[in-house]
């Protein structure tokens, strides 16, 4: 059997995968990828658009039929963990006049939303907002809020459910530069502060460089599994950006920047 | 419901009630109206008029059948529309075309099933009025219940469904990852709102059903300021609409389908004119 390649071996497995394949239409998307995901690290899967990415993930919400194994860590939790995930694109309905914080309500109140939203949620939401900084959108309408607000509140929602592992699917594809590295500073800030097992699907070499711990490059099948430092090299991102890398090797004149090598797992 | 009829006699005694049927009438529409408002929201949000469209078009095969096989007509009008609901849930998720092309094909086969019975059998052409305009003044004491109940099982519906609903509706892999099955609660739906779709035929007829569900809901889009005065605000509107329909349905010796339609169709006109008024 093929021997599961580990991102750091002194830290328990948040997920493992094992074998895992996703064949969408005919075309195999991923294929046969096996690592392991520590617990209480920022993971990056990396690699271009169109290379499974966005698939892998869906495959760990349970989203998409696959092959092969996706094992939680029962340490965690006994059951199925919680899981906060932040989508990549919010189709909303612009007209619509569902509120900020109806839709945060929606996705924990067993109350229906026409019987209105009890006391207790709707604090518990507003100290979610205040804690991503956009309090002040609680009662604007979903359509009306910017970019950079949507992530704001779509990654509350995510923290609003107590998560174990927090999945994001290029949540800066949306906003633009200023708004992606402050986004990301939040990123990093709940992470330190909640120790969660975070993925974080980007394309985005600057993201991956300056934030997480771990990466895992994907094109299709698993191309590297290792810490940032390491797996950020020349070889690794030609093989897994090709014509691309060049460039960014040009702008970042030939270095990457440390990886967080001092993180405290929360095991 | 007798006692409902007459209680209703006694608190509102106006000569256009004085007929039991235009009681019974109006008790029917206040169990439909609201009912149908209420599952607007989603058809609305969820963009599904023309499945709406599609299964109540199903109805005059459904009672050709019935008139065939010699089967209570009322009863295979319901089931014949319900079924054609399911193989429109069924056959969306499971080919590669976009639903609005399962639905059209469905649409088509069922009116084009209905007709060419119905062309046939040049006898049966006679039943099909009531299908396309409804007859609400001709509802009995049994069909009464059977609004009552549709109309609990929908606002239970709604109480346990209408979050979860909202967020699908919102974003269908997001609904997923807080264990919300989203192709359950979708069929659920679909099956309900057929189920209303046909029961709600008697009403307004085939014609005009899709605008039951859709002109109410409509109108709340504009007013509401909230995601929970949506379905306050259909509901209010179909329920005025109703009775205020029935009424000058009466006065101008008009269709009672049509009429009640036509008052929320004002209604939907003066909550466009508010949203632009008020800036919104």
């Amino acid at each position: 059997m093929k021997l599961l390649p580990r991102i750091k071996s002194m830290t328990n497995a948040a997920i493992t995968l094992e074998h895992v394949s996703v064949e969408l239409g005919g075309h195999k998307i991923i294929d046969d990828v096996s690592c392991q995901i520590d617990s209480g690290y920022l993971t990056a899967i990396m690699g271009p658009n169109g290379t499974g990415k966005t698939t892998l993930l869906h495959a760990i919400l349970g989203l998409l039929p696959f092959t092969g194994n996706i094992r939680f860590n029962r340490q965690l939790s006994s059951r199925r963990p919680r899981i906060g995930y932040v989508p990549q694109n919010v189709d909303l309905d612009r007209g619509s006049p569902v509120t900020v914080g109806d839709f945060l309500a929606v996705g924990f109140a067993k109350r229906p939303l026409w019987m209105g939203i009890h006391r207790q949620i709707e604090a518990e939401i507003k100290k979610v907002l205040e804690r991503v900084g956009v309090l002040v959108v609680y009662n604007l309408p979903l359509g009306k809020i910017s970019g950079g607000e949507l992530q704001r509140v779509l990654l509350a929602q995510a923290l609003l459910g107590k998560p174990e592992i927090l999945l994001l699917d290029e949540p800066t594809a949306a906003v633009d530069i200023s708004g992606e590295a402050l986004f990301c500073e939040l990123l990093e800030e709940v992470h330190n502060d909640l120790k969660l097992t975070t993925i974080l699907v980007t394309h985005d070499l600057s993201v991956v460089a300056a934030h997480a711990h771990n990466v895992l490059c994907l094109n299709h099948s698993l191309i590297c599994a290792g810490p940032t430092k390491d797996m950020l090299t020349k070889e690794n991102l030609m093989r897994v950006f090709s014509p691309h890398t060049e460039l960014f090797l040009q702008q970042h004149n030939h270095t990457l920047p440390d990886n967080k090598g001092n993180h405290e797992s929360s095991d | 419901m007798n006692l409902l009829t007459d209680l209703l006699s006694g608190l509102m005694p106006f000569d256009w009630l004085e007929p039991a049927f235009m009681r019974r009438a109006l008790i029917g529409m206040l169990f439909i109206a609201p009912a149908c408002a209420a599952m607007g929201v989603q058809v609305v949000s969820f963009r599904m008029a023309f499945f709406s469209d599609a299964i109540s078009h199903s109805a005059f095969t459904g009672v050709a059948l019935g008139l065939i096989f010699g089967i209570n007509s009322h009863w295979t009008m319901v089931g014949f529309g319900v079924l054609v609901g399911c193989g429109v849930l069924v056959f969306s998720r499971k080919a590669v075309l976009s639903t609005d092309t399962v639905i059209g094909v469905f649409f088509a086969a069922v009116v084009a099933l209905g007709i060419v019975i119905v062309s046939a059998r040049r006898g049966l052409s006679r039943y099909f009025e009531s299908v396309l305009f409804g007859d609400i003044l001709a509802i009995d004491s049994n069909e009464l219940w059977i609004m009552f109940f549709l109309f609990l099982l929908v606002f239970l519906f709604q109480a346990i469904g209408y979050n979860k609903l909202l967020l699908i509706s919102l974003h269908s892999p997001l609904a997923h990852s807080r264990g919300i099955k989203p192709a359950r609660w979708e069929i659920a739906y679909g099956i309900l709102l057929a189920f209303l779709v046909m029961i709600s035929l008697r009403a307004v007829g085939l014609l005009l059903v899709t605008a039951l569900l859709v002109v109410p809901a409509a109108a709340a889009r504009n007013l509401a300021r909230s995601g929970s005065g949506l379905i306050w605000w259909s509901v209010l509107i179909a329920t005025i609409s109703a009775g205020v329909g029935l009424f000058l349905s009466y006065i101008w010796g008009s269709a009672t389908g049509a009429t009640v339609i036509l008052v929320s169709v004002f209604f939907f006109i003066c909550s466009y004119l508010i949203r632009l008024v008020m800036g919104r």
